[in-house]
């Protein structure tokens, strides 16, 4: 039997932990990637993840199961992408996976790891994913949001939504504006157009 | 929903990436699918989403670290502790003197005469009690029953009073 997040978060308000254990094992890797494709940078991805669910903790004496845990868990994930991204403009941060080059090969360990395709696939497998990424960051924030959430993590309109704190009616044109700068963005980068043959 | 309407690409150009995410409702889907069957031009919109979402979904998700559970759960128990500690005893009293604080100040804050009347009777009823108990009632030297009681004590005393005797007077007989 599947116990619901709510559940789980009523049973950590009465001091389990292994319900609250439950729950980080249910999310980290779904909010590792959400945070990770909204502020590029892994390392302090895994931190704000880490912060995310130590914030639901604390709060988890005055939880009310009035809204769903998922949006709830999210809207603290993107506050904090938020803070994150406005913090780095303003002390004018850069990341390591900013700086690095495109030809750069950074994920050598990983190629050499990954033994299913040869190296050269690899190589222009990682080189793609990473002309990707750099087209995701060039969104707005609040389009690479909402894109985010509903392509990565399957979120409906309405949760998105009470995630980013507006309408449904906003989310449906984030999401189509998203997705016509995105393809903009991909036939610019040089991969938009022949993706069909190449996947 | 009018047929000039529904003819308008535009209109259904801004629902393609609501009806491709299964959001449109079902009657507004079914006039979406048959708008699609006979428009090149939205059918050809409604390929580029899809292979937008194709794109973005060749993206590999990353994988956490073995550190990451056993860091949020030592942190986790650590604010635990701390959270103890903090609900000791003295924390709670002080808790409960600053919410009684709270509602008094919030509720004298109002000015309300029935608050102010109540408030100002209790005090009254308390300092009354406590100066006016049984007790304290016979420590009142002012009190008609305990000047009675000490005469009482006073009469008992003299009772037992030891009074000292002259010796007697001898008479010598003078040869």
């Amino acid at each position: 039997m599947i116990v619901s997040d709510e559940d789980l978060m009523l049973e950590c308000r009465k001091g389990d932990m292994s319900a609250f254990e439950l729950l980080v094992r249910r999310y980290q890797d779904a909010l590792v990637n959400y945070i990770y494709y909204t502020i590029n940078d892994y390392h302090r991805a895994e931190d704000l993840a880490q912060e995310t669910f130590l914030r639901v903790y604390k709060s988890a004496s005055r939880y009310e199961p009035r809204a769903s845990f998922k949006s709830w868990l999210y809207t603290i994930a993107t506050n904090l992408s938020r803070n994150e991204i406005r913090n780095r403009a303003r002390r004018k941060t850069y990341y390591l996976e900013d700086m690095v080059d495109e030809n750069e090969d950074v994920y050598h360990s990983e190629f050499m790891v990954d033994t299913r395709f040869q190296p050269d696939i690899l190589y222009e497998k990682k080189e793609r994913e990473q002309l990707i990424r750099k087209t995701l960051k060039q969104l707005p924030e609040n389009q690479r949001l909402a894109l985010t959430l509903v392509t990565y993590q399957e979120l409906s309109y309405e949760e998105i939504s009470e995630i980013l704190n507006c309408s449904v009616g906003a989310v449906k044109s984030l999401i189509h504006r998203a997705r016509q700068n995105m393809k903009k963005l991909l036939i610019k980068a040089g991969i938009g157009d022949s993706v069909n043959a190449q996947i | 929903m009018p047929k000039s309407k529904i003819n308008d690409c535009h209109n259904f150009q801004t629902q393609l990436s609501a009806y491709f995410d299964n959001e449109v409702p079902t009657w507004k889907r079914h006039i979406i699918r048959w708008h699609l069957k006979r428009c090149p031009n939205c059918s050809d919109q409604y390929a580029a989403i899809q292979q937008t979402n194709k794109l973005l979904n060749y993206l590999e998700p990353v994988k956490t670290s073995d550190l990451f559970l056993s860091n949020v759960m030592s942190r986790a128990r650590t604010i635990r502790t701390y959270e103890n500690a903090r609900r000791s005893v003295f924390n709670r009293i002080g808790s409960v003197v600053e919410n009684m604080k709270t509602w008094i100040r919030g509720n004298i804050r109002a000015y309300n005469p029935f608050y102010m009347a109540g408030f100002v009777f209790g005090v009254v009823m308390m300092v009354g009690v406590t100066l006016y108990s049984p007790q304290i009632e016979k420590l009142n030297p002012f009190n008609q029953s305990n000047a009675e009681t000490s005469e009482v004590h006073q009469e008992k005393l003299i009772s037992f009073e030891v009074i000292p005797q002259d010796q007697p007077k001898r008479f010598l007989k003078i040869r």
